[in-house]
């Protein structure tokens, strides 16, 4: 009979009910939204990340990573991508020479990070085929030539087909140069990497580089991204005299942000509730106060303090908790929607491109979050009615039954 | 019959540190089961702050309320809540039932706090309101029966513990002459036939013309005390 009581007294005054419903049904999807959207966007960047940068799985001379000498090849690079592409786990392997230098055009120069890759090898690994956006990703018929990102080409001041000079130190440790023609030029989410990378094909590289056949970077993608941990765990005992890396140690700050997210959804969402606490607090204190004489014909004919303090609990929890389905609900249909359309941020592209994230961001609600935010929910619902029902049982019977 | 009230030296001051107000001062009274007795006075001659102090509503500053023999003066207030709980049925004068119950659930409240089974509860509740005449109004919410028909509700709710008396703080001031009289009616025939002990505080004629005792109060003093 206590629920009975409860929940019909929720309805005594169905406004003020209504509105502290509402307020934790909307304080419930702003927290959880907000959750979804930037879930979304770290997952699209992450996504971004390993399929234009990291890959799942990177191997290399273990000196390279300090400083990226170009005599820091991996040894028998060949003969690895060819045992890594028999790999059950393994979808697709690419390999890379990599060093650094300067690229010049009629008008100024720049320092970029230099990519020879194998192109029909570098399409399934990574989508920068698929972000050109003029011309193609290397056309095979001619000898020197280059992709750019479009943000370069526009820092060089050139255009599809211009030439570009790429001068860098070759293995002999002499400066060298050579001169490329622009096949292509991409645009990627992050503008940052648009502007400080350029694609070779890997002989072309190789030929100025003084390399035959040797690789500064093995990129691996898995099948099953899930299993990037324990295909690398196994592959660093194959390869103990190389750096295997995955991508979460390849961009730890990408790893600790993706990993972060549950948190900061915990700690959101914490605030949000804290703010609605007070709202609850003042609704069930103006409740308990309206009904000075009730309590006190209730202490008086029996009732005792604990049967008070539950009463005035279950009626918190029960008020807030009918917001929590209401909150669900509506944050579900929000970001089922959203997460097919996407929300469109282009008016904002030149800021999010710096940071790496895409113009449309799809948001992503986790169904794991439900529990744990009504858990919260209630829990602040039963600490709201925490100093209504102390102010109840300090009531004297006596003097509250002839309270107005 | 044994005494079941008895009060002795009962006092209770307000303010006693600034302008002290005696609202009971030195009360000794004895109730002996089955009686119908009314407390009658002026306003402010401390009708209901004897019912309360009585009742375990409310402590005095000084004397002892024995209940059955037992000195409830020197309960804490869960002991109390305990004691009214199985010993003591209230009427209040504005009915005071729960708004959002129905007559029958009113009733059964006071037999689900003593943790009687559901068909026990129901049972009685039935009985006792039709006993008040209101079996017909089981399922009306308080809003929807008259005061009368509350207050018939409010002593059924009283009789629901099967106390050992019954205090009834003007029970009759709300209501028009002919619930007032289908109030004693109940009362009486309550007390005749149940032998339960009633004790009111009142200023209507029609109710003291009832009592079998008259306990007169004046500034917190006994001034008279008549049996019929």
């Amino acid at each position: 009979m206590l629920f009975k009581i409860a929940w019909r007294n929720i309805w005594r005054n169905r406004t003020r009910s209504l509105v502290v419903i509402a307020a934790v049904a909307v304080g419930l999807f702003a927290g959880m939204f907000m959750m979804a959207f930037f879930q979304g966007a770290i997952n699209q960047e992450v996504e971004s990340m390993v399929e234009t940068q990291l890959s799942h799985i990177q191997f290399h001379n273990p000196a390279f990573i300090d400083d990226k000498e170009v005599n820091d090849t991996i040894a028998n690079a060949k003969v690895i991508v060819n045992r890594l592409k028999q790999n059950r786990d393994v979808k697709a392997v690419s390999g890379r020479l990599i060093t650094t230098g300067m690229v010049s055009s009629s008008s100024t120069a720049s320092g970029v990070e230099i990519h020879g890759v194998v192109p029909e090898d570098e399409r399934s690994v990574s989508n920068i085929s698929q972000d050109v956006i003029a011309g193609s990703y290397f056309t095979g018929l001619k000898k020197n030539e280059i992709v750019i990102g479009e943000k370069l080409a526009g820092k060089l001041g050139v255009k599809l087909h211009n030439k570009i000079v790429l001068t860098f130190q070759s293995k002999t440790g002499d400066l060298t140069a050579g001169s490329f023609r622009i096949a292509g030029i991409f645009r990627s989410r992050n503008s940052s990497f648009d502007q400080m990378t350029v694609f070779t094909r890997f002989d072309d590289l190789a030929a100025i580089l003084g390399t035959t056949g040797e690789m500064h970077e093995i990129a691996v993608v898995l099948k099953d991204g899930q299993k990037t941990n324990s295909v690398a765990r196994g592959l660093k005992k194959e390869y103990p005299s190389l750096l295997v890396q995955t991508w979460t140690e390849l961009s730890p700050q990408m790893a600790l942000l993706s990993g972060i997210m549950d948190q900061m959804m915990y700690i959101i969402i914490g605030i949000i509730l804290l703010a609605l606490m007070f709202g609850i607090i003042n609704t069930m204190l103006m409740a308990v106060l309206e009904r000075q004489r009730e309590f006190g014909v209730l202490m008086a004919i029996g009732m005792n303090k604990a049967r008070v303090f539950m009463m005035i609990v279950l009626e918190s929890v029960m008020l807030t908790c009918a917001g929590i389905p209401a909150g669900i609900l509506f944050t579900s249909l929000t970001v089922g929607s959203l997460a097919k359309h996407g929300i469109d941020l282009s008016s904002f592209s030149q800021a999010l491109s710096q940071y790496g994230f895409s113009n449309i961001i799809y948001p992503v609600l986790k169904q794991s979050m439900f529990v744990p935010v009504s858990v919260m929910t209630a829990l602040t619902a039963v600490l709201s009615a925490v100093y209504p029902a102390i102010k109840a049982l300090r009531f004297k019977p006596a003097e509250a039954i002839h309270k107005i | 019959m044994g005494n079941i009230i008895e009060s002795y030296h009962l006092s209770k001051t307000y303010n006693p540190d600034t302008v002290p107000v005696h609202a009971v001062n030195e009360v000794d009274l004895v109730v002996e089961e089955g009686e119908f007795t009314a407390l009658v006075g002026p306003s402010g001659s401390g009708k209901t702050t004897l019912l309360n102090l009585i009742g375990g509503l409310d402590y005095p500053t000084g004397g002892q309320v024995k209940i059955d023999s037992v000195d409830i003066t020197k309960m804490n207030e869960s002991k109390l809540i305990d004691f009214r709980l199985e010993n003591i049925g209230f009427v209040f004068q504005a009915y005071n039932l729960i708004p959002v119950l129905t007559a029958s659930e009113n009733v059964e409240f006071v037999m689900l706090l003593q943790k009687a089974p559901k068909k026990e509860r129901e049972k009685r509740a039935v009985e006792l309101l039709t006993e008040v005449g209101l079996k017909d109004k089981l399922n009306k919410r308080p809003s929807e029966l008259s005061g009368g028909q509350q207050q018939r509700v409010a002593v059924a709710r009283a009789l629901a513990s099967k106390p050992r008396f019954i205090l009834a703080d003007e029970p009759t001031a709300n209501l028009d002459s002919v619930s007032t009289e289908n109030l004693l009616e109940i009362m009486a025939k309550l007390n005749k036939e149940d032998k339960m002990t009633f004790i009111f505080s009142t200023h209507d004629q029609r109710v003291i013309d009832k009592a079998r005792r008259v306990v007169t109060l004046v500034d917190g003093k006994i001034v008279s005390d008549t049996k019929k």
